[in-house]
């Protein structure tokens, strides 16, 4: 399989049609356009185009200062607002040479894995929806709507949290916090077993999703797919454990992974990372130190020395990168975003060859990716 | 339930003294269809209510007190002001009339549907608009008229989306109505009869849903496909097709399409009812209590309504081509097989 950017053909049997899926369309989370050539029902060739919300906030975020540029990492994708500001912050601490105190590594562990639950809850709900499961999704946002609450609770926003800071976060937990999201995450984790019992044991649900959609280790691999696509082809590879950040090393929890690449398995590969995650936000809680949740001193202009950096994390979709360029001034010279919704993205073509129209909705929603992150 | 009886009694004999005159007819074909179309409205209610709290929503809840009990009412005042669009490029009778003829299929049906039966003066009436010899036969016949509703919408629009759900309900159909004809077939056989009056009157002893349950389960799958409700709604599946066949459609035209399919499935309850469920044969568990016939009729079909919304609550959507298997591989071999059965047993049981 090449994967050069395929321009799609003409059709030239009348039983093939070119089908245009979107920019509008009930099955886009965000507007991308899906050129179909379909025969019958069976999909011959697919293009991708995006570019229809394109912000332009690389370029944006060269012409702000640092700390402006921290509540604009929130809307590069608002599922992942909390992950997006974290390994801002770690790429500019790292130009800055300092490091966050003990408590906030651990408070930004614990806000980042919260995140992780409330992506990955309405990824599996937008996906239930997408093959004809409208309980599901209901039920799952039923279920995110606790943790979105946890999240608020600590950083006073639902969506875009804007908590971390260079070398700490920016509040401390409220008192009593740790009942309250033992008591929710407890619940969480019953409702998602149940659910993921009531999926998985689905058979209607087992045949629109086993075998389809298949990604091997090796294309993903090529087309830069990590995340929960890539963990679902056996490759254990996440960067909270090959390259442990925060306070990942002191951390007990497994990398989650399935054999088959399939849509099946993606999708499982998300429900049992929600009860990963429990777990880490568990040990969070536990284990935090008491402390300050901030330096000091909070460097307001922050002018970081001349030098470039390339700051990454395990994003809920997949592997987030930042790089910044600084050349001493208040404002970086260049910032360049890896988002890993864009790599998702462009794994969509390729496996849609040879499936049914039914399966873009299962394939697209299954990969979880996200158009406001892939038009940044 | 005295009172019951005397009314019932005292508007039968009016009904039934002149059961062939024509202006009777009129009259209970009005009242019928008025009634199945207040059962349809009964459906969409139901199952937003009901889905919501299968869904642990609250459904609708504004527009007529807390139970959102007029929703329905602000919806067709919505859809009655809303722009009727015609597509510039739409073949314009094909897309004008396809709502027409699924909404005409739905209400020809309702013409033989009995809801009751009634021994007055030595005489047995069926509260029927009309009664023939063939009425299960008719049913069918006229249910299959609504395949050319969904494909005269789909390649009148001249949309992609609602060609290939046109496609698809004509592939789907034509995989369905073949099971569901045979489970018809073997209930005919069973009861020596094609009139419905006299197949519900076969299960005053034993209903046909314990006589052959291996038919009620194709019949009913094959019925919820015929239908087009989930697991089988592949036809206006949103995540695939848009709104499928109906997607270039506005305001009451969309209306009228959208209504058409749940009087389908209010008529398909009907179906079940009668020719699986024992129509107006009640259970013993009230005793000697008096209860009318048509009381059993409309519990049983709100039963059946229930169980579509609680399908459509607890599945997902299976893919065409897997609808299309299930249809020829499973559902066939499974009705002919029922139809051996319904065959010895109705020839021990005479």
């Amino acid at each position: 399989m090449t994967h050069e950017a395929t321009q799609i053909t003409s059709p030239t049997k009348p039983s093939e049609i070119l089908l245009h899926l979107g920019p509008q369309h009930p099955l886009q989370p965000g507007p991308f356009l899906l050129d179909l050539k379909i025969e019958g029902e069976t999909i011959r060739e697919a293009e991708l185009k995006i570019g229809y919300i394109h912000k332009g906030m690389e370029k944006v975020f060269e012409d702000r200062t640092y700390l402006q540029i921290l509540p604009l990492t929130d809307r590069i994708c608002y599922l992942a607002s909390n992950s997006n500001n974290d390994v801002y912050c770690r790429g500019v601490e790292e130009l800055l040479g300092i490091e966050p105190t003990d408590r906030a590594m651990y408070l930004r562990v614990l806000t980042n894995e919260l995140c992780r639950l409330q992506s990955h809850l309405l990824g599996i709900g937008e996906y239930a929806t997408d093959v004809g499961f409208l309980t599901m999704f209901i039920y799952m946002v039923r279920e995110r709507e606790g943790v979105v609450s946890l999240l608020e609770a600590i950083t006073g926003s639902r969506l875009n949290h804007n908590y971390a800071r260079f070398g700490g976060v920016a509040n401390d937990l409220p008192p009593g916090y740790k009942e309250m999201a033992l008591k929710t995450l407890g619940e969480l984790k019953k409702q998602i077993k149940s659910h993921d019992e009531m999926m998985s044991s689905d058979s209607i649900y087992q045949r629109r999703t086993k075998g389809v959609g298949v990604l091997t280790p090796k294309e993903a691999s090529e087309l830069g797919v990590a995340g929960p696509p890539l963990r679902a082809t056996g490759v254990e590879y996440d960067l909270r454990r090959m390259e442990p950040y925060l306070v990942y090393d002191d951390l007990d929890f497994k990398v989650i992974t399935q054999n088959d690449g399939d849509v099946f398995s993606r999708v499982k590969v998300r429900l049992l990372e929600i009860l990963e995650s429990i777990y880490i936000i568990e040990q969070c809680l536990d284990q935090m130190p008491s402390g300050p949740y901030k330096q000091d001193v909070t460097p307001y202009i922050t002018r970081p020395k001349a030098g470039e950096v390339y700051a990454r994390i395990e994003d809920p979709r997949g592997e987030m990168g930042m790089y910044i360029i600084s050349d001493g001034s208040d404002k970086p010279y260049r910032f360049r975003i890896r988002g890993p919704a864009f790599a998702t993205a462009q794994a969509l073509p390729p496996l849609l060859l040879g499936g049914y129209v039914a399966d873009v909705a299962a394939i697209a929603a299954s990969m979880d990716s996200c158009t406001s992150e892939v038009d940044r | 339930m005295a009172i019951f009886e005397t009314i019932m009694n005292y508007l039968v004999i009016i009904f039934a003294s002149n059961q062939f005159a024509p202006w009777i007819r009129g009259v209970l074909g009005g009242l019928v269809i008025g009634a199945v179309f207040g059962g349809a409205l009964v459906m969409v209610y139901l199952e937003r209510k009901f889905l919501g709290d299968m869904q642990s929503r609250i459904g609708p809840n504004r527009v007529g007190g807390r139970f959102g009990v007029l929703q329905l009412i602000a919806d067709a005042i919505k859809l009655f002001t809303k722009e009727d669009i015609i597509p510039a490029k739409a073949d314009k009778w094909l897309f004008v009339g396809a709502p027409i003829v699924a909404l005409t299929s739905g209400f020809l049906m309702v013409a033989v549907i009995p809801f009751d039966y009634l021994y007055i003066n030595g005489n047995y009436y069926a509260v029927a608009v009309s009664r023939m010899d063939i009425s299960i036969l008719y049913l069918e016949a006229v249910s299959g008229l609504a395949i050319f509703a969904t494909f005269m919408a789909g390649w009148g629009s001249s949309s992609k989306y609602s060609v290939l759900a046109g496609f698809r309900n004509v592939a789907k159909m034509i995989g369905y109505e073949v099971p569901l004809g045979i489970c018809i077939i073997s209930v005919a056989v069973m009861a020596h009869s094609l009139d419905i009056v006299e197949i519900v009157e076969a299960q005053s002893s034993i209903w046909f849903i314990i006589a052959q349950p291996l038919g009620f389960v194709v019949f009913f799958i094959a019925l919820l496909a015929d239908v087009g409700r989930i697991p089988f709604d592949q036809t206006e599946a949103e995540e695939e097709l848009i709104a499928g066949w109906a997607t270039e459609y506005s305001g009451m035209r969309w209306g009228l399409a959208f209504f058409a399919e749940y009087l389908h499935a209010v008529v398909g309850s009907f179906i079940v009812t009668l020719i699986f469920l024992g129509g107006w044969n009640g259970l013993p568990i009230v005793g000697n209590l008096y209860i009318p016939g048509i009381f059993w009729v409309i519990a049983k079909v709100i039963i059946v309504m229930m169980l579509f919304i609680w399908i459509r609550a607890a599945l997902p959507r299976y893919r065409i081509d897997q609808v299309i298997d299930i249809g020829w591989k499973v559902l066939i071999p499974l009705a002919l097989l029922n139809l051996v059965w319904s065959t010895i047993i109705g020839l021990i049981w005479t």
